[in-house]
């Protein structure tokens, strides 16, 4: 049996932020439990209870809201996965979703569980810093919203305040016609934590690159966006060999990434297969466009 | 061919009704009231004397029945299936997992907490965490004999006068990793006394040995000791070996009470055999026509701290080392050695796709060298009817392996395009 | 400890417990409720081995607290043969060979039927997809699949005789 004292179930958002208030210990938000649950097993949490939020209705939608989309935070990967709004406007969203652990995984674990885990390989969060998401934190005093990539602060770690909740993670939606995808490097095809992923998203004016955007994830402490490689193909006409300049910086990037961490030497020469397989697959594809 | 009720037919599983029901009862399906629970501390070093076991702040937990220690063992302390070198309960720990002691407590999250309250003092020893630093002669020894378990040859003409001579020489190292069988049903058992008789229901591949060990350590008659396997969730070889039955069964003695022990997936990975990984250094010699001459092939299999398997994994590597070609003069050597590291036992092959991935991959680098196709260098050397083995032996009878050769090339076409482009 | 107090549907049946909000739904099952035909193989989500049915969606019941599955249908290995004859899965899984150790079997065959109760066509891809959260280290997966064809063409039939 796991060690949980305090157990809330609450069916509203007022009453759970109400809960985390007034806590005298420390009490963590309940999503899909599938990182929180192992990690009881192990004895890793030391919280005095938890509080569940998966009978708040309100956390569960996907919605587009002017040049918005939200996503509930309690929204799981499949939902996100089989969603026609994110199939359409982020299909790089909905590639990452689906990619994460096993359809039972899919089927239990949320976007707002992955970004409160924060763990450096997570594979929807990687897709929203390319998409430049916010959080929107919620308390019973105040709401506010963050950056994704300014609430990231480590591995594990998040500036995510113990009354807070996620409730929304939102970003703009794309410009029809941009093309984006995500691509993941695994031990095996499923059930696997990524050993690397990157997400893509670019669009094209009169042959040229005029926006582009890269998230790399278990490359350092949290997943982020890569300027360099951005810069490589902003202004660029989509060729072949820009394909293989992408690489050659993909592979610069990550030893700058890495330094001397002993994965280095593996992930610098297998982010090159990676930048390869999805720049040129975007390339050549007529799918991944942005409706 | 004759028409038989059962040869040549596809039959149904006695047991596949309830298995797909969910009906089929494994070790943690069963339920026996009274059961308690059985905990084993593992040892957190590698090497190590065990100096002292302090149990007096568990003893005081409510719920814990009985700490049992090395000094517990009633009848000899050593089990295994060819080399009887692993204690039940140890005084010297040879790696991290090895078992201290067991604990017997009315329930699991009790015996958990006992666990964490046993103070053992060590005299740390220097680990040996390979095979080399373990084959060097100021090594300290993990086992009173050494560190060399086994040392199996075969040896046949003059390997070393023809390698000098041979037109083509390929030699390369090779190591395999070390592996889990990850049966998904981890080692567990129940146990109980039964007529004046220990009964042990066991995840297992070997009822009959279990029975030998359990006997031996818990110094009863064979004819006391009864051993059922249950339904087994897999094993591949990784369940031949003793894994709970001296615990279940020393507890069930003394407290007379059923017991019952379930290992999770960390101490199933922790505990018990794993595929040996092999260093092997591998020299294969053939003339212009792709004709095999000589190998010669040394090979260090990394036993971890108890033989297991270990000396039949070696023996098989060595048997296999030519893989099925005829090769006229061989010198191989196998080495079976003691680590600190987990214990290596059976698994799969026995040590053969070791050294099937060594042989294989000189064939390859031969045929290369010699600008022949790499089937075609198989075709030149494949055992067929007249052939004589590494050992000697002669293969009189039929020889399959040409006709499975030629199979699983058509098959390769098949499957995988621009195959048929290489030469032929 | 405060329990918790816990109202499902299990295989149909209504539930109704005090629970310690510590168990999880794997512990509820099998230990209270002895549905041992739910297995737990690694205990953290990897195996598959725990998989149920939970409102409609496979899960692996050892990452499921019990609380999270109030008010919420469970169903296990137990609930999916119907008046004693064996589903079509069941069936097939035993003329196509899928089954050996059996220690995978249930959750594997609890992943195929969330696949054919929403796609009784699926290709071999759909299929690998729907049961790669299940480890099974017996049979490389080759019969399994089989086994899920087999199921699905059968339904399919069935289906179409239905509907003449």
């Amino acid at each position: 049996m796991l060690d949980c004292k305090l157990y809330f179930q609450p069916e509203s958002l007022t009453v759970a932020l109400d809960l985390l208030a007034k806590a005298e210990k420390r009490l963590l938000p309940l999503a899909g439990g599938t990182d929180i649950v192992p990690a009881m097993s192990k004895n890793k949490l030391n919280v005095a209870g938890l509080v569940d939020l998966s009978k708040i209705q309100e956390l569960h939608q996907i919605k587009i809201e002017g040049n918005e989309i939200s996503l509930g935070s309690l929204c799981t990967f499949q939902e996100i996965e089989t969603s026609h709004l994110i199939r359409t406007k982020v299909p790089l969203l909905a590639d990452a979703a689906g990619l994460v652990g096993s359809p039972q995984i899919r089927n239990a674990g949320t976007v707002g569980g992955n970004i409160a885990n924060a763990s450096p390989a997570a594979d929807t969060v990687t897709a929203l810093i390319a998409l430049d998401a916010d959080v929107r934190l919620r308390s019973t005093a105040y709401a506010r919203t963050m950056s994704l990539k300014e609430l990231l602060c480590g591995a594990g770690k998040t500036r995510i305040l113990p009354q807070e909740i996620i409730t929304e993670i939102t970003f703009k939606i794309l410009q029809p016609g941009s093309k984006g995808g995500f691509i993941k490097l695994g031990r095996r095809k499923a059930l696997a934590i990524a050993r690397m992923n990157m997400a893509l998203i670019f669009s094209v004016t009169e042959g040229r690159i005029n926006f582009a955007r890269v998230g790399l994830g278990a490359v350092g402490p949290n997943p982020c966006r890569s300027n360099a490689l951005e810069n490589t193909l902003i202004g660029q006409e989509p060729s072949d060999s820009l394909v293989e300049d992408f690489v050659m910086e993909a592979e610069r990037e990550v030893a700058r990434m890495l330094g001397s961490r002993p994965s280095a030497a593996y992930k610098c020469e297998a982010v090159k297969g990676i930048a390869r397989d999805i720049l040129s697959s975007l390339f050549s594809s007529s799918e991944m466009v942005v409706e | 061919m004759p028409d038989y009720s059962t040869i040549g037919k596809s039959i149904q599983r006695i047991d596949g009704i309830d298995k797909v029901l969910g009906k089929s009862q494994y070790i943690a399906d069963i339920d026996l009231p009274g059961t308690l629970c059985l905990k084993v501390l593992r040892s957190d070093v590698a090497h190590a004397l065990v100096k002292k076991i302090d149990v007096s702040e568990v003893e005081r937990i409510p719920g814990v029945v009985r700490i049992f220690t090395h000094v517990d063992i009633p009848g000899i302390n050593g089990y295994g299936i060819i080399v009887k070198d692993q204690p039940a309960l140890t005084d010297k720990v040879r790696f991290k997992g090895d078992a201290i002691a067991l604990v017997a407590a009315e329930n699991e999250e009790i015996a958990k907490r006992a666990l964490k309250l046993i103070k053992v003092d060590f005299e740390k020893l220097p680990p040996i965490y390979d095979v080399w630093t373990a084959l060097k002669e100021d090594a300290p020894a993990i086992h009173s004999r050494g560190n060399i378990l086994t040392v199996s040859k075969i040896k046949k003409g003059d390997a070393e006068a023809v390698l000098n001579q041979a037109e083509v020489v390929v030699s390369r190292s090779y190591t395999t990793q070390r592996v889990e069988h990850c049966y998904i049903e981890t080692e567990g058992g129940v146990a109980y006394i039964e007529n004046g008789i220990l009964v042990i229901k066991v995840s297992t591949q070997n009822p009959h040995y279990d029975r030998r060990d359990v006997a031996r350590v818990l110094g009863l008659p064979m004819n006391k000791v009864r051993v059922i396997q249950a339904t087994t969730g897999g094993g591949f070889g990784g369940k031949l070996d003793i894994s709970v039955q001296c615990f279940l069964g020393l507890a069930a003695i003394k407290l007379g009470r059923p017991v019952r022990m379930v290992y999770d997936r960390q101490e199933s990975f922790v505990a018990t055999g794993k595929r040996h990984p092999f260093f092997i250094d591998y020299t294969t010699a053939a003339n212009k026509e792709g004709k095999l001459l000589a190998v010669k092939v040394k090979i260090v299999g990394d036993t971890g701290a108890y033989a297991s398997y270990g000396p039949a994994t070696l023996v098989r590597a060595a048997v296999h080392a030519t893989g099925p070609y005829e090769v006229l003069n061989v010198d191989i050597d196998a080495l079976c050695v003691y680590t600190n590291n987990p214990i290596s036992g059976a698994m799969r092959g026995f040590g053969t796709p070791q050294m099937a991935f060594a042989c294989e991959s000189q064939m390859d680098l031969l045929a290369e060298a010699l600008g022949i196709s790499p089937v075609e260098m198989r075709r030149r050397n494949i055992l067929q009817q007249g052939s004589i083995t590494a050992t000697g032996q002669k293969m009189n009878k039929s020889v399959g392996i040409g006709k499975t050769l030629e199979a699983a090339w058509e098959k390769a076409l098949q499957v995988m395009p621009g195959l048929g482009d290489e030469r032929r | 400890m405060a329990e918790f107090h816990l109202e499902m549907k299990v295989n149909g049946k209504p539930i109704v417990l005090d629970v310690d909000p510590g168990l999880r739904l794997l512990d509820v099952l099998r230990d209270i409720l002895h549905l041992t035909g739910t297995k737990e193989g690694c205990g953290e989500g990897e195996c598959g081995a725990c998989s149920v049915i939970l409102n409609g969606k496979l899960v692996d019941s050892c990452l499921v607290l019990a609380p999270q599955a109030n008010g919420q249908e469970v169903i296990t290995i137990e609930g999916i043969a119907q008046n004693g004859e064996l589903d079509s899965l069941q069936k097939a899984f035993l003329e196509a060979g899928a089954v050996q150790c059996g220690y995978c079997t249930p959750g594997m065959i609890l992943a195929a039927k969330v696949l054919l109760d929403h796609n009784s066509t699926p290709s071999r891809l759909e299929i690998s997809k729907s049961i790669s959260g299940n480890i099974c280290r017996c049979t490389g997966y080759t019969k399994i699949i089989q086994a899920v064809e087999i199921a699905a063409s059968r339904i399919a039939t069935k289906e179409g005789a239905d509907h003449a």
